[in-house]
């Protein structure tokens, strides 16, 4: 159950909140989707002992940009009336996120081992939770 | 024996700082959040919460400078505070109303809380300097 759109009277409805709020959930599943992504090839490098390399960590360049077009998309659908209930926390997870990634693939990328993957792993895991996270604190859980 | 092998924060000492690192941001953020705008609610458990948090930030840094003593103490007071809290919120709950992030031994974090301390200790214990080593 997503928030509706402000319906008091006063509210004009213009077309782009409305497709702010209809890109919400998917965009939330695309992150996901991604951070999966290179959690699996995280995963599968550390699997056959071998340390992240500079190709994963433009695939995370890319979780990390589709994390900051969702802030954006938040903020404009906050601006237009449509935001998650618990605001502090709904806020609290979109910028943390944005912290996970770039400091997990440089304290990862100064470790030339199998762990220096794993490390990766745990990050795309723990950005694809937050997802989940935001996505119940955004209906209200 | 090679120097990096008393180092805390190379091999599987890189996840553990990592794993650490995640849950002293979920520890201080929530609490962040609980002692901003809910403490009067439940002010034990909150600022409990944000001791908590403390230690976690201090053990992720300690582990990632190598400062061993200030992890051994970070770690065992996490090791003693999820045990005690966590049997106490078991046996006592109304003393805990809000959950913390030693509740129910760690049970709202994955049992993370719980696990990380031993795995903590072993890692501090395992990358000793050799004359370093305590009995035990």
């Amino acid at each position: 159950m997503q928030p509706r759109l402000d319906a008091s009277p006063r509210a004009v409805p213009s077309v782009t909140p409305r497709i702010l709020d209809a890109v919400w959930t998917p965009l939330a599943l695309t992150v996901v989707a991604a951070a999966l992504a290179v959690g699996t090839w995280a995963a599968w490098r550390a699997a056959r002992d071998q340390p992240v390399i500079l190709r994963q960590l433009i695939a995370a360049g890319v979780v990390e940009a589709l994390l900051v077009v969702q802030l954006l998309v938040g903020i404009g659908l906050a601006l237009a009336g449509t935001t998650a209930p618990d605001g502090p926390t709904f806020w609290g997870y979109l910028v943390t996120t944005l912290f996970i990634l770039p400091v997990a693939a440089a304290w990862a990328f100064a470790e030339r081992s199998r762990w220096s993957s794993v490390v990766l792993l745990v990050a795309a895991l723990t950005v694809a939770f937050l997802q989940y996270r935001i996505l119940q604190v955004w209906a209200g859980a | 024996m090679s120097p990096t092998s008393t180092r805390t924060a190379s091999g599987p000492g890189r996840l553990l700082v990592a794993v650490y690192a995640v849950l002293a941001l979920a520890a201080t953020a929530r609490s962040t959040v609980q002692v901003l705008r809910d403490l009067d609610e439940a002010p034990l458990a909150y600022l409990l919460s944000a001791g908590a948090a403390a230690v976690y930030v201090v053990a992720t840094v300690a582990l990632a400078k190598g400062w061993r003593s200030v992890a051994w103490v970070a770690v065992s007071v996490e090791m003693v505070g999820v045990v005690v809290v966590g049997a106490l919120s078991t046996v006592a709950p109304e003393l805990f109303p809000e959950a913390t992030v030693w509740s129910g031994f760690g049970s709202g974090y994955g049992y993370v809380p719980l696990v990380l301390p031993v795995l903590g200790l072993v890692w501090l214990r395992r990358t000793a300097p050799l004359d370093t080593v305590p009995e035990g």
